[in-house]
């Protein structure tokens, strides 16, 4: 058990209720945002809880394909179309047979908002009582780094790469919390690395309305190796893309945007793009699109918040 | 639900309401479905029934059929009794679940409606969709008829949760012929079936995922454990022909009515010549042998029901010794001469003591496998036992294939 400690810098501990069910050490990439977070999360919620996840850089972690890593908690390897499903499954079983249960859907960006959206639409639009956690690293990490719907404009990937004709992602990144938010969910939040407390609130509030129903966690977690950073830089990149605007922190209740954190003066982009190298290509011109964007999002996410706070979602289809 | 009462427990139903109804008796946990032609009155049935409180199962209305048997393959290992059904498209949409499904050991059982599926206009009867996952690692059974449909299911049950098992079972029938066709089935009584599945309730309990204890399920294979978990997946499958055999005979001593396990012999003992078919064909294969019986010519018909495991000690034992074999597929098996199941039963042909074997196809596309088809397929067999020269493979409703055959 962490000890309790009411010093300045410590007040996150007070949330690390549980023991690390892992095993010290991962022979992976250091700075993985990855690993960090999902060390994270059963010290929070318990280490009763079942988590489901998808091939990819989460598999190795949680499976301990190397001897270095393991862990105690119970877990599912599922298939990168069918994450959301097989929770579904899971917590739709428990419900009959009366097991109490939290199920913990965690996988990455590529299953999340590509591959394995649909049956993540399907299990929000049921409400099915689970935690669908996605870390979001702009990519495909595992599978050597090829772009995916969140890779932000202008990011090189291995199939986006630099070259004489096209030079990085020229799409915009999809916005999977709002997207998700809009299916007025019981819950749905944005959290990073940076804002520890921040994140372990989210997810006791999380634990605590999945039993109305489905809860979303879109976690930005940094992948140093694919994005060209030094490992020691993911938490000041977490801060650096709160900063900027460039992944504000929100929660929405039933579909109620509400900011955590408020940035009163954002920094431009460049002060968190200059942190890798995937940008390094990019000219004035180029991130001043990635500024507009954000600016967009920005724009969009506090309208929505003031909108949502105006309509009333009828009370029989909240719970 | 659309019937007609002919007595207490005998109903006329579609083929589709035998499967529904025979599930609702089997007390699922868990449901998930979504709807595709022909299959959907089967889910529509159940929804029904979920609706009107007979039926107290959760039942998950996924977005698509890859979500439905990841759903039930969930719910399946973490203990729990489950069923769902496709067909065609579904089943080919739902495929990386249904290998997940059967590498994971997770006994479900769902019913697949027999359709085809090219690009073309695909809304029609045939077995490809089954000949396309045959080794998925499930255990293919076919119906040949609505009440056969409803003792499939109930039986799939006994054979998928058996501990000695633990393997997936689709029950297969054919599309159109059956799922909407309407006949008398006897329906069995809940206590009837509750008594029928219980001996699954005294086995040695199976290992299920559950919160807090610590069990890794679909983990990454380490090399040398993959190639055991693949072979002990290999023998679990071996180790159910016997016992579809035992079920089948258990089945008959409740329910009064038995089938013969992995096949059923229609008038074979004494035959010199033997049909080899499966599914709906298969009742009006019989009505030509009883027609040609009464004139003397010596035929029978072995009805494949159990298609994975391929059955071939059983099927050996059956052909072992006759004249000629007609096999009859409903698919088509690219780069061999012949329809898929003759194409397998070749390969053991230097076991069947002599035997000629020949191969037709039909009844793909909705085409009808009438009686003048049939007629035509013994004929051509009688020939092959007489030594006549007889072509290798009929396109027997499409002549001009045969006409074709050897050109470019």
């Amino acid at each position: 058990m962490a000890e309790k400690n009411k010093g300045r810098l410590t007040k996150v501990l007070d949330y690390l209720k549980y023991d690390d069910p892992f095993s010290k050490g991962v022979s992976f990439c250091p700075g993985c945002g990855l690993e960090l977070l999902l060390r994270f999360i059963p010290r929070v919620l318990g280490n009763d809880i079942i988590i489901t996840g998808t091939p990819s850089c989460s598999a190795p972690v949680l499976l301990g394909q190397n001897k270095q890593s393991w862990h105690t908690l119970s877990y599912f390897g599922t298939l990168m179309t069918g994450a959301a499903a097989n929770a579904t499954g899971l917590v739709r079983y428990y419900k009959k047979a009366g097991i109490d249960n939290t199920v913990v859907c965690f996988n990455g960006d590529g299953t999340a908002n590509d591959i394995g959206f649909g049956n993540l639409s399907g299990a929000a639009e049921r409400n099915e009582p689970f935690i669908y956690i996605c870390y979001d690293n702009e990519g495909y990490m595992n599978t050597g780094i090829q772009k995916s719907g969140t890779t932000p404009y202008g990011a090189t990937t291995t199939t986006t790469p630099y070259g004489t004709v096209h030079k990085g992602k020229n799409l915009r990144r999809m916005n999977l919390g709002v997207k998700m938010a809009m299916n007025k969910i019981p819950y749905t939040a944005t959290a990073t690395l940076s804002d520890l407390e921040d994140l372990a609130k989210k997810l006791l509030k999380a634990k605590k309305a999945k039993e109305r129903g489905f809860c979303f966690l879109h976690v930005f977690a940094p992948c140093p190796t694919g994005w060209g950073a030094n490992p020691a830089d993911t938490i000041e990149i977490c801060r650096q893309a709160v900063k900027t605007n460039y992944f504000p922190l929100w929660e929405a209740e039933n579909g109620k945007i509400r900011m955590t954190k408020t940035v009163k003066k954002p920094k431009p982009v460049s002060s968190y793009t200059k942190l890798m190298k995937k940008f390094n290509h990019m000219t004035d011109a180029d991130l001043q699109i990635l500024q507009d964007d954000v600016e967009y999002e920005t724009c969009l996410l506090g309208g929505l918040s003031v909108l949502e706070a105006e309509c009333q979602l009828p009370v029989s289809a909240q719970d | 639900m659309n019937t007609t009462a002919i007595s207490s427990n005998i109903q006329v139903i579609t083929g589709n309401a035998a499967a529904a109804i025979a599930a609702k008796l089997a007390r699922p946990d868990v449901v998930a479905a979504y709807p595709i032609t022909p299959q959907t009155e089967v889910i529509e049935q159940i929804s029904s029934f979920h609706a009107s409180g007979d039926m107290d199962c959760e039942l998950i209305t996924v977005e698509g059929e890859n979500s439905a048997m990841n759903a039930v393959m969930a719910a399946s290992l973490a203990g729990g009794r489950v069923f769902t059904a496709s067909s065609s498209w579904g089943l080919v949409f739902m495929y990386d679940a249904v290998l997940a499904t059967a590498g994971a050991r997770a006994p479900v059982v769902m019913v697949n409606v027999n359709r085809e599926t090219p690009g073309i206009i695909a809304v029609s009867s045939g077995q490809q969709d089954m000949i396309s996952t045959r080794d998925a690692g499930w255990i293919f059974l076919i119906a040949e008829n609505c009440q056969e449909i409803m003792d499939l299911v109930l039986q799939s049950y006994r054979l998928a949760e058996d501990y000695d098992i633990q393997l997936p079972v689709m029950v297969h029938y054919d599309g159109f012929f059956l799922s909407y066709l309407s006949e008398g089935v006897e329906i069995p009584e809940q206590e009837t079936v509750d008594q029928f599945l219980s001996v699954l309730k005294s086995q040695p309990k199976r290992t299920v995922l559950r919160p807090g204890e610590k069990l890794g399920v679909g983990t990454h294979g380490i090399l040398g454990g993959y190639m055991e978990l693949r072979h002990k997946h290999v023998t679990a499958m071996e180790r159910s022909k016997a016992k579809f055999d035992a079920i089948d005979q258990e089945f008959a001593d409740i329910f009064g009515r038995t089938y013969g396990g992995q096949l059923e012999e229609y008038l074979t003992e004494d035959a010199d010549m033997v049909l080899v078919g499966s599914g709906s064909m298969c009742g009006t294969i019989k009505s030509v042998i009883d027609e040609q019986r009464e004139k003397g010519v010596r035929i029978g018909l072995v009805k494949i029901r159990m298609y994975r495991p391929f059955p071939h000690q059983a099927l050996v034992k059956a052909l072992k010794g006759k004249k000629a074999i007609g096999v009859v597929d409903r698919s088509l098996a690219f780069g061999f001469d012949g329809g898929p199941i003759y194409t397998e039963l070749k390969a053991f042909e230097t076991k069947l003591g002599g035997a000629k074997l020949v191969s037709f196809i039909d009844g793909i596309a909705n085409t009808d496998i009438t009686k003048t088809n049939v007629k035509q397929m013994i004929q051509m067999t009688a020939d092959l036992a007489d030594g006549k020269d007889v072509p290798e493979v009929t396109w027997v409703s499409y002549p001009k294939a045969n006409k074709d055959k050897g050109e470019k």
